[in-house]
């Protein structure tokens, strides 16, 4: 049997600018895929970037390499990712005029 | 030789005859999940307090100038994660229920750290003097706790909670055990209109906690940010009286049997010999809080 587990990483957030997800820990898993569910996305020429964040202790981050696809609109978004290490993170942009964002973002994990 | 003491995994335990669970976090999370608060399916609908519990992780206990620490055995821990942000509180719950009224146990290895930082501004007595580091002041308070439902009738249900205080709200040290003396605002209780501060899932307000007779404790949070050392800690409580019956923490042992235990004036629907068992880890700092269990041994007498 393969474990797995499913972690809501930000649970019906609002943003109004940028932000990073919370560091979570992931050394066990080798597979990992992320889901964006987008609720709400407002404002002038608004769009969610969210690109994927590695790290060696939690603290500091760099690029893993992978990013979603510009996100404009409410809707469901996966990316799947390997080779990430211990932790993982969502490094994510909101753009546009007066935009706001409510979301759901969840990190499933298998091993 | 009890049956716990002929097994080298166990043998680090005391449980009672039958063991309900025993869950070793190298392999898994063991059902113990976020806890999230009552909403008809939509999430705006979440009370404040109930709304990012944060899920649990399984740890490496991995830091910046060490790498990884593992655990008591294996690699892996339990770890509950608080934001940076003051008063916020990770909570991780079990769910299950009771067969018969009597004894239950939880058993864990645990320790617990503030999150590394960088270029702090801590002066005087809170200053890193090469023994005292300024990390064990950012650390707030941790709490095992349960929620009990006999049935539906008034009085039914009950949460005795037991809270390690490292600081108070002050954020000054204080390092010691408390008991609470007001109820766990329930949803309901939060949507008819109770006053609550809603930053601590346990109470309304923050004096609605009192020190446990006996209960000063300084633990081993060992000098750094980065030194984990385990602590054992076993909580009995007594399901046919309602209370607690003690709580061991390595060496102090405190008789919690007159210590007072609330109920709920009103009745639950739903929730027949409910048995939940809770840990939650309350940041009294801008940083993030960690609590991690290596293990954990949930025991009863029936």
């Amino acid at each position: 049997m393969r474990h797995s587990f499913t972690a809501v990483i930000e649970k019906n957030a609002t943003f109004d600018g940028d932000f990073e997800t919370e560091p979570y820990e992931c050394a066990w898993a080798s597979e990992a895929r992320w889901f964006i569910h987008v609720a709400e996305l407002e404002g002038d020429g608004a769009s969610l970037s969210a690109r994927v964040q590695v790290s060696p202790d939690g603290l500091f981050w760099c690029d893993q390499g992978s990013a979603f696809e510009t996100i404009s609109g409410p809707g469901m978004y996966s990316l799947a990712v390997r080779d990430f290490g211990g932790w993982l993170r969502l490094d994510c942009g909101l753009d546009g005029e007066d935009s706001r964002l409510r979301l759901m973002i969840y990190l499933v994990l298998k091993e | 030789m009890s049956h716990a003491a002929a097994d080298i995994r166990l043998s680090r335990f005391n449980p009672l005859p039958r063991i309900l669970a025993f869950d070793d976090f190298d392999d898994g999370l063991h059902g113990w999940c976020e806890l999230v608060g009552n909403h008809n399916g939509d999430l705006n609908e979440l009370q404040p307090v109930f709304k990012d519990m944060r899920p649990a992780q399984l740890s490496t206990c991995t830091y910046f100038d060490l790498g990884t620490h593992g655990a008591v055995d294996g690699t892996y821990s339990m770890k509950l994660a608080t934001r940076p942000r003051k008063f916020h509180q990770a909570v991780a719950i079990k769910r299950l229920t009771s067969a018969a009224d009597g004894l239950v146990q939880f058993e864990a290895w645990f320790t617990y750290k503030a999150e590394q930082t960088f270029g702090g501004d801590d002066t005087g007595a809170r200053a890193w003097d090469g023994n005292y580091h300024p990390s064990e002041a950012h650390f707030g308070s941790f709490t095992l706790w349960n929620d009990i439902c006999e049935g539906t009738e008034p009085r039914d249900r009950y949460h005795a909670a037991l809270r390690y205080e490292n600081t108070n709200e002050e954020g000054e040290f204080t390092q010691r055990w408390l008991y609470k003396t007001g109820l766990h605002p329930t949803t309901r209780m939060l949507r008819e209109g109770f006053d609550s501060n809603q930053n601590d899932v346990h109470v309304a307000k923050p004096d609605m906690w009192a020190p446990i007779p006996g209960g000063d404790q300084q633990l081993c949070f060992n000098e750094v940010p980065t030194k984990v050392n385990w602590h054992y800690l076993r909580w009995l409580f007594d399901l046919s009286t309602r209370r607690n019956t003690e709580l061991q923490v390595n060496d102090l042992t405190m008789d919690l049997r007159e210590i007072p235990v609330l109920r709920f004036d009103d009745g639950y629907w739903g929730i027949n010999r409910l048995l939940n068992l809770c840990m939650d880890v309350r940041t009294t700092s801008n940083v993030r809080n960690f609590l991690y269990l290596d293990s954990v041994v949930i025991s009863a007498d029936w």
